[in-house]
């Protein structure tokens, strides 16, 4: 009987340690778990940081610390070359992003709600800007525009009094790949679209046209905004493909910037690179307000 | 217009498509033959082109002095693509780990990285990098623990690195997705059945974490192997990669078709692993990840 | 000479590719009533509505509305409105918008807008409603803002597919009540798909039930439950026993053969059936009796067919008693008997009984 009651107690004993150590085991794994997560996030932010910080560096070097200033900011903003290619990014960013919205809208509108013969070989060719590296887009649009005589001169045009510079090869270059990005994005929010809301719409005595404003492109305007706001994003960050299309003297800030690095690192280029990085902050947060607002989308969305 | 609209219902996909297809048949599809024609050309003496027909150029991409580079280039791609395996699988891990509600916002604080531009984040490691002037190298030889500068920059090493950092979420985000959508109660039967630790990752996690994963694979490979920032940043004028070659003929050596005919291998290469990679995977699981 | 029919269909065929969805198919819908299309899913009575409201055009065949032909316009131009199973409610628009919605498409006046809308909220007990958000509202009250939005228009036809399919039991009963009340209320014509039977006697005048594309029987909820003609019908709709034999007689009833001798099971009226020839017959389990053997019968019982038969199964319901008995032959025949008089079981496991049922009960399928 007691030896009964000894086991048992021995065996109560020897669980529990089992317990501690199986709890110790845990404790350890969580926190090698918690290790590792933490120190991901802290690869992808810290150089990021670091580059903010050193902007406001006093001094050359953009790896020593020698306190705290604000005169590159003040260089970068009375640089006259970092403000035109400052404004030619976003002129080139708006022009692109209109024209690739639009067109790629309609594109996803046919190859999503219809079924048609070559609708296979559409979706290839939709694809292939995506898929395509930039370096082998930027030199074939390069030959494309030498062949053909299309040239890279921003042409000049005069609006109002302005004299405006369109650099059309680079925004036809934008706008090319710009189309399939757009068009995925909108695809995707038809896809999960309900259809009934059309067909109600019509029973509702609404002819095709009005059903189309009235009803289709608000149901799209997620998509359409997401889509727009995503070329936006890759049309003022575009490097390669801008450099290779962009006529003698023609810079959009990303250019600028890898001709700013080439001829010697300052904290100049960080002061510009936060800026840009703060440009993307903003971005980001009009784009996250636009997905509370509307239907709430799985987060997975935003990795487009 | 949309009299035509209305009346020809089946050519309306058509014409919504109009615009698009305009717009790529001409400056997308058009230049990709285009690049396909010149590379059987060849360079003139003044960097002109001579319409003549020639493989020359495709056999001078096997002249060890470039097949050499593309070789290379697929083995960093390959080593970043590892890298961010080896990174980005307990990454997406720790994210299922944590809360639901509190999920969302760890996915998001992966991509503001990714949605910044790529040049700056180069740029970064680059002041973090360089031999004598980044800023891992004169910390450590200031604390004292160095004497010599490691040499970190201008080498593979540099580029992998610039890369892996640069493609990093794009492993995460698929390999997450696999692995959210791993029912926990799978997990539990595995241990039911006296499997642990190791074991139910090796034969429950993995395999089916492994669409996610050959998604990410492909959405960092691919990438890596066009790679011309990176490497122009952060190799220093020295290590190159295809891109890098490439562009050179465009720029300096003024031979575009033989850039035309490297640029066209390179994209058959991907063309191969692109089709490999639709092929082993089913549609479903690709749409998955 | 125009019957002044609300909806008539003539022969109406839909092909979907090589399938069709609806198979020559004619009926006619009175002004006024509650008509129900019954059937089980992939009937063809979703597709058969919507050939009615304009989203899809027959293959052939006419759809004729308040008798004008009307079956190649598009829906924008039919004057009937349909209440959605999503409800397909426009998110992006308030309750008061999208009841005004058609109004608005019609051009009717502003002024004019506001007061049939305000109207129609109060007609479905939506007051004050107007400026939330779909969104905002339980499915009840979704299904309500569908409604009015549909009815606002003063349609002839009012469509309704399966428009009670979402909500949980309770509410489902409740709104079957309140939509029959609106209708009889407003007294526009309601064609109401469902596939569920119990729904369509709730509600309707008339029942349509359909198959496969074919409409097999029309009528009104009793005639479709006593008379079915087709054992399609018959098992559908409620519950009900089938019995196979040989017709041995005439002399206006069938006697039936089942092993081992002929039993006279069940008369018919004008349609008689050649001798000889195989049939079914369908009877409701509520129509048959249980009897103990060799007990006498109640004076002027009318049930004269009768089988002997053992109690494999019983269930008892609270309100009745479901009995399984097996008789001669491979059948079980479902019996049940209300528990009137006492709430003992009359009858246990193994006992033997006698089933006796009025012939005029069991109808003869025509398959």
């Amino acid at each position: 009987m007691s030896s009964e009651v000894v086991k048992s107690g021995v065996d109560q004993l020897q669980s529990s340690r089992r317990s501690r150590m199986a709890l110790v085991k845990k404790r350890f794994n969580d926190l090698v778990l918690n290790f590792y997560g933490w120190g991901g996030y802290l690869f992808l932010y810290l150089p990021i940081i670091i580059l903010v910080i050193f902007s406001f560096n006093d001094s050359r070097s953009t790896a020593q610390w020698a306190g705290f200033t604000t005169r590159w900011y003040g260089e970068m903003i009375n640089d006259s070359q970092i403000i035109l290619s400052l404004w030619n990014s976003l002129f080139v960013a708006i022009v692109s992003t209109i024209l690739s919205t639009i067109i790629g809208t309609l594109a996803a509108m046919a190859m999503e709600r219809y079924s048609f013969r070559g609708q296979l070989m559409m979706d290839a060719i939709l694809y292939l800007p995506i898929i395509i590296p930039d370096i082998a887009m930027a030199i074939m649009l390069l030959i494309f525009f030498d062949i053909t005589g299309i040239g890279f001169e921003p042409w000049h045009v005069n609006f109002f009094r302005i004299s405006l510079a369109v650099p059309y090869s680079v925004i036809i270059g934008h706008v090319a790949f710009n189309i399939s990005f757009v068009a995925i994005v909108v695809r995707a929010r038809l896809a999960q679209m309900d259809n009934t809301l059309e067909e109600a719409a019509s029973d509702l005595y609404a002819n095709s046209w009005q059903t189309f404003w009235r009803v289709t492109i608000p149901m799209m305007m997620p998509g359409i905004l997401g889509g727009a706001l995503l070329a936006f994003t890759l049309s003022l960050d575009d490097f390669v493909i801008t450099f290779f299309t962009s006529g003698a003297g023609f810079n959009t800030l990303p250019v600028r910037v890898f001709g700013m690095i080439k001829k010697g690192v300052t904290p100049k280029i960080n002061a510009v690179s936060t800026l840009m990085l703060l440009f993307s902050l903003v971005l980001m947060g009009i784009s996250l307000i636009f997905r509370k607002g509307g239907d709430d989308e799985n987060i997975m969305d935003l990795s487009l | 217009m949309h009299k035509v609209f209305a009346k020809y219902p089946s050519m309306r996909p058509w014409l919504l498509l109009l615009p698009a297809s305009l717009w790529l048949f001409i400056f997308f599809i058009a230049p990709l033959f285009i690049v396909l024609i010149y590379s059987f050309q060849t360079r003139g003496t003044y960097g002109g082109v001579v319409w003549q027909f020639s493989i020359e150029n495709f056999q001078r991409t096997f002249d060890p002095l470039y097949f050499n580079t593309f070789l290379r280039s697929f083995y960093i791609a390959a080593i970043t693509t590892f890298a961010c395996l080896l990174l980005g699988f307990p990454l997406a891990y720790y994210i299922t780990t944590r809360p639901p509600q509190s999920r969302g916002t760890f996915v998001l604080a992966l991509m503001i990285p990714f949605w910044t531009n790529f040049l700056i984040r180069t740029y970064a490691w680059l002041t973090l990098l360089r031999t004598n002037t980044g800023l891992i190298n004169t910390t450590l030889i200031s604390l004292g623990i160095l004497k010599h500068p490691l040499p970190l920059f201008g080498n593979d090493f540099a580029i992998v690195l610039g890369l892996v950092y640069g493609w990093l979420p794009d492993m995460v985000l698929p390999v997450y997705a696999a692995l959210d959508r791993l029912d926990n109660s799978l997990l539990e039967a595995a241990q039911d059945l006296y499997a642990s630790g190791w074991r139910v990752f090796w034969r429950v996690i993995w395999p089916l974490s492994l669409p996610g994963v050959i998604a990410g694979s492909m959405l960092v490979f691919i990438p890596s192997l066009g790679a011309f920032v990176t490497p122009a940043i952060l190799g220093g004028g020295k290590s190159l990669m295809i891109g890098n070659i490439i562009s050179n003929q465009f720029l300096a050596a003024h031979d575009w078709p033989f850039g035309s005919a490297m640029s066209t291998v390179m994209m058959v290469v991907m063309l191969l692993a692109t089709l490999i990679y639709f092929r082993s995977t089913s549609r479903k699981e690709r749409v998955q990840a | 000479m125009s019957e002044g029919h609300a909806v008539e269909l003539r022969d109406v065929v839909k092909r979907f590719g090589n399938v069709s969805a609806v198979n020559h198919v004619s009926l006619q819908i009175r002004n006024g009533e509650f008509f129900s299309l019954l059937g089980p899913s992939g009937c063809g009575k979703t597709t058969s509505l919507r050939l009615i409201a304009g989203f899809e055009i027959p293959t052939s065949g006419q759809i004729l509305i308040s008798d004008e032909v009307q079956g190649h316009l598009p829906a924008y131009q039919r004057p009937v409105n349909t209440v959605f199973q999503n409800y397909a409610l426009f998110p992006h628009m308030s309750v008061f918008q999208n009841i005004a919605f058609g109004l608005e498409m019609q051009k009717t006046p502003k002024s004019e807008i506001e007061l049939r809308v305000n109207e129609v909220l109060d007609l479905v007990h939506l007051q004050g409603m107007g400026k939330r958000r779909p969104k905002q509202l339980s499915g009840g009250q979704q299904q309500r803002v569908a409604l009015a939005r549909a009815l606002v228009n003063r349609p002839n036809v009012l469509l309704l597919d399966e428009p009670l399919g979402a909500l949980d039991l309770k509410l489902r009963k409740a709104m079957q009540i309140e939509l029959k009340a609106l209708q009889e209320q407003v007294g526009i014509t309601f064609i109401y798909v469902t596939h569920d039977q119990e729904e369509a006697l709730t509600m309707s005048d008339r029942i349509a039930v359909m198959s496969q594309g074919h409409l097999l029987q029309i009528g009104n909820p009793e005639e479709i439950y006593e008379q079915p003609t087709s054992r399609f019908v018959a098992d559908f709709i409620g519950e009900t026993n089938f019995i196979e034999g040989t017709v041995e007689g005439q002399n206006e009833h069938v006697e039936f053969g089942i092993a081992p001798n002929s039993i006279m099971l069940a008369t018919w009226g004008s349609d008689p059936v050649p001798a000889k020839s195989k049939v079914t017959l369908s009877i409701r389990p509520e129509k048959i009796d249980l009897y103990t053997p060799g007990k006498p019968l109640p004076r002027g019982s009318r049930k004269i067919a009768n089988m002997p038969g053992k109690v494999v199964d019983l269930v008892y319901l609270g309100t009745d008693t479901r009995y399984v008995v097996q008789v001669p032959g491979p059948n079980k025949l479902v019996v049940r008997m209300q528990n009137a008089t006492s709430s003992e079981h009359f009858f246990k496991v193994g006992d033997e009984v006698t089933l006796r049922w009025n012939p005029a009960h069991a109808r003869v399928m025509k398959e």
